[in-house]
């Protein structure tokens, strides 16, 4: 397994898939490119997915918590920040008061491009291979 | 810092620009080019909490402490050093 990314414009669908060099099972690195493409989209951008290991109910990272805050702060508005996990889904949004105070709720509802974010990260689905 | 004049700047030196806030502009003064990481960040949060960057405006809370320092040296097609502050883009671990 592999993490990957998508950024989603307003409209659900995918307009970037960001799949960097250096990605592994736990992390992908930090790249100006996701940034110029997240500028370039600002106007009809709603929000990026990226993928973590494993089943269950995934979780945010500090990591992923202070990217998400320092992207907002940089674009002067809020995102939507989904993670997929070979399970469930989240979609996290700021709630405040603190800048990486998140809120997240589950989705029974997933989007076509998750199973292909589910692809691109190599996850193993519930049924114990990856959908075709 | 040394201010900028008839837009030559020197070859140890370099502008810097920001994006903050869905706006982007360029510090009124340049940089040494080598300046440390932390320097920029500080010149740059004090200019933005004070309003002194022209297209940026002023905001009391800016903290650029997950903001990334990328340094570009002159070429061509721009003749001067540039640094652009932009936030981090990391996942995960």
């Amino acid at each position: 397994m592999i993490e990957a990314g998508v950024l989603i414009d307003k409209n659900g669908c995918p307009i970037h898939w960001h799949l960097p060099e250096g990605r592994t099972g736990g992390s992908i690195p930090d790249t100006r490119t996701l940034w110029d493409v997240i500028w370039e989209a600002r106007d009809h951008v709603l929000g990026f997915a990226h993928s973590h290991p494993g089943g269950g109910i995934p979780a945010p990272s500090w990591t992923d918590l202070t990217t998400f805050a320092a992207i907002e702060a940089a674009l002067g508005r809020r995102l939507y920040w989904w993670i997929t996990s070979s399970e469930h889904f989240i979609r996290l949004e700021w709630c405040g008061p603190e800048k990486t105070d998140y809120s997240f709720r589950t989705s029974a509802y997933t989007p076509d491009w998750v199973d292909e974010l589910r692809r691109a990260s190599d996850l193993e689905t519930v049924d114990g291979r990856n959908r075709q | 810092m040394e201010e900028i004049t008839n837009n030559l700047i020197p070859n140890t030196e370099a502008r810097v620009n920001v994006t903050y806030s869905g706006q982007n502009g360029d510090l009124s003064d340049t940089v040494f080019f080598e300046s440390t990481d932390g320097d920029v960040r500080s010149w740059v949060t004090e200019a933005v909490q004070n309003g002194s960057i022209p297209g940026i405006n002023a905001a009391a809370d800016a903290d650029f402490g997950d903001f990334v320092v990328d340094r570009f040296a002159a070429t061509e097609d721009r003749p001067y050093n540039l640094i652009q502050l932009r936030p981090k883009t990391p996942f995960g671990k």
